[in-house]
């Protein structure tokens, strides 16, 4: 009886944090954006879901094989998210009420982007195959060499992204920016074309993102928005522009959230997100790792 | 007294046109009223008295909302998720409690007020906009859950479908004069809210935060009082809609609800005081003739949403204040806009 107990808790423990690392590289595209205009990206979902249905595209209907797929879907989201800025988000940023009518604007592309998905490609449940399909056994506990390779990819992307922030210009000339906008023009950077990049490159992780969940679960034009959802929690929750913390924040809830569907019900999840989201915010709204700054 | 000091401060300025839009704008919402309550008589159609119905009921929810978003500079996106609150409430109240359905409505309101202003009014005194927009979303994005959970009592992802009507042998009719009423009422007190002492509190703390807080106009206060009216607004449209339609069901929760609300306060003009009005007139005559693209429609009102912000910010209200320029050639000088940082 108890080892059945011990392995279903590792079993739970293994999905949370598989779970939570995919939510943590969900989090990483909201992250970059909101370090570098300062806003909440409201059409994360919509990108996410369009990158993955772009690799659904790529196999099927061009028959490419997956990896280069992925590689094509993360480029032309890089080119979406670029344009993106280039045509509205750089305009609506210098005028007053940038903040409410930059989330609205982004809001109404994330509405226009998920039907304009579900006229494309219609309502069915699509799904993008897995990288690998066999198990790894260690006695009865199973563990799928998906997650494996997914876990893997996510450390190893995550490893690759703070190198690219902390070695390469572009980087340092984002983080620059996003630090001091009037700083970063004296030194030299052109600004706006960095943060046209920043945003071409959050745009790329954050279809990335929607391309590895997609592999782990299925693709409808509505699923992005839960996403979203959970990726805002999670920033917030490990503090906003801290790479380190979104990890944490994101196993922390995934396990949470693993817990909660295999001793409870599944629709306990959002109420339990909502309540520790409600309290982060009250006590600690710096979240578990930001530094406390003077707004929140 | 505050009349006579605009009047005052208009015709220093030799500036005449913009006391001649107001009375025009005036004249013209006269004339809409007295068309609205004529109506019926002049049309029997079901289908019409169904639309404006419908119509009374979003022009109370977008109005309020617009009340707390564009003018007390509350993000809440939750609103669509207090109107269903309400819906409930009442519904529940008047199946079973035993209590009339008039004096379930009121209720609902009150609970609603609690529900919404613990949540999300609360936490909106400490918190910055964008965190109480994420939060607000959540609290929306959970209540489908919450429904399902306790589904023995409020029907699950079916809804209760057999709740009373607002009173036994009531017609279409009715209802169409008892919304019409309630439409003006809650209207009359969001336009009173606006032009009272709490409208100038606001406007004080947006043009001069430093100075206002000085005089001892209390932010916290005057959020939380408009906070309070307006979701209680809301839980009564929810009561009033959810007794005429005869369901309580989570449908309204869904995302498409969400983005027709709020593509009416963007269209109709946000923190502009009829814009709520006019945004609800659009899309609920107008997204009938629009549900002949089928599926497309949802697809034209994100559109809609992202061109008016782009190029209308000031949405519908705006485009009909420059319209007047035009036409009336006048030199008015830009109206103060009321939209909170």
């Amino acid at each position: 009886m108890d080892s059945y107990f011990m392995i279903d808790l590792v079993n739970v423990l293994i999905s949370g944090l598989l779970i939570g690392s995919l939510y943590a590289i969900m989090a990483l595209g909201l992250t970059i954006i909101h370090g570098v205009i300062r806003i909440f990206n409201f059409c994360h979902g919509g990108m996410s879901v369009l990158g993955g249905y772009l690799t659904f595209m790529f196999l099927s209907a061009f028959g490419f094989s997956l990896i280069p797929s992925i590689i094509l879907s993360c480029l032309l989201m890089f080119g979406f998210g670029l344009i993106l800025y280039r045509t509205s988000i750089a305009f609506l940023v210098k005028k007053p009420n940038w903040e409410i009518t930059s989330v609205i604007f982004l809001l109404g592309l994330g509405i226009l982007m998920e039907n304009l998905i579900l006229q494309l490609f219609g309502p069915r449940v699509k799904e993008v195959p897995l990288f690998f399909e066999d198990v790894f056994e260690f006695g009865s506990i199973l563990i799928d060499q998906q997650d494996v390779v997914l876990v893997l990819f996510v450390i190893i992307f995550v490893l690759g992204l703070n190198l690219f922030f902390s070695r390469t210009w572009l980087g340092r000339s984002i983080r620059a920016v996003a630090q001091d906008m009037n700083g970063a023009k004296v030194v030299g950077i052109n600004a706006n074309r960095t943060l046209g990049l920043a945003f071409g490159l959050a745009s790329a992780v954050t279809g990335l993102a929607g391309i590895l969940l997609a592999t782990k679960y299925y693709l409808t034009p509505q699923v992005g928005w839960d996403w979203m959802f959970k990726g805002f929690i999670i920033v917030v929750f490990g503090g906003l522009g801290t790479i380190s913390g979104a990890i944490f924040a994101g196993l922390f809830l995934g396990l949470v959230e693993s817990l909660i569907t295999f001793y409870g019900s599944q629709s306990w999840v959002w109420p339990a997100w909502f309540v520790i989201f409600l309290i982060v915010l009250l006590i600690k709204p710096e979240g578990l790792f930001g530094r406390k700054s003077a707004s929140y | 007294m505050a009349e006579k000091a605009l009047h005052i401060e208009l015709s220093r300025f030799g500036d005449r046109s913009m006391q001649d839009l107001i009375n025009r704008k005036k004249l013209i919402i006269l004339a809409a009223l007295i068309m609205m309550a004529i109506l019926p008589a002049v049309t029997q159609s079901p289908y019409i008295i169904h639309l404006f119905n419908v119509f009374f009921i979003w022009a109370i929810v977008v109005s309020n909302w617009n009340l707390i978003m564009g003018y007390a500079g509350i993000w809440s996106m939750a609103n669509v998720a207090f109107l269903v609150i309400g819906c409930y409430t009442s519904a529940l109240l008047s199946m079973h409690s035993g209590l009339p359905p008039v004096i379930c409505i009121p209720l609902s309101g009150l609970v609603t007020m609690l529900v919404a202003t613990l949540f999300i009014g609360l936490p909106s005194l400490r918190l910055r906009g964008i965190y109480i927009a994420l939060l607000s979303m959540i609290f929306a994005n959970m209540l489908p859950d919450i429904l399902r959970i306790t589904r023995h009592v409020t029907g699950g992802s079916i809804g209760l479908p057999e709740v009373p009507p607002l009173f036994e042998g009531i017609t279409p009719l009715h209802s169409y004069y008892i919304n019409f009423v309630a439409f003006i009422i809650l209207l009359l007190v969001v336009y009173w809210i606006i032009n009272s002492r709490t409208g100038l509190a606001f406007m004080a703390l947006r043009d001069a935060y430093e100075l206002a807080t000085a005089l001892g106009i209390s932010e916290y206060r005057e959020k939380l009082k408009v906070f309070a009216l307006s979701s209680f607004s809301t839980g009564i449209a929810g009561g009033l809609y959810v007794h005429y339609n005869g369901i309580a069901s989570p449908d309204l929760l869904y995302i498409s609800t969400f983005l027709m609300a709020i593509a009416m306060m963007v269209v109709g003009g946000m923190g502009r005081f009829p814009g709520g009005v006019l945004g609800a007139a659009l899309f609920v005559f107008g997204g009938e003739w629009l549900r002949m693209f089928g599926i497309a429609r949802l697809t034209i009102m994100g559109g809609m949403i992202c061109i008016f912000i782009l190029f209308f910010p000031g949405g519908l209200m705006e485009l009909v204040e420059r319209l007047d320029n035009m036409i009336f050639q006048s030199r008015r000088k830009e109206l103060p806009s009321l939209e909170t940082e």
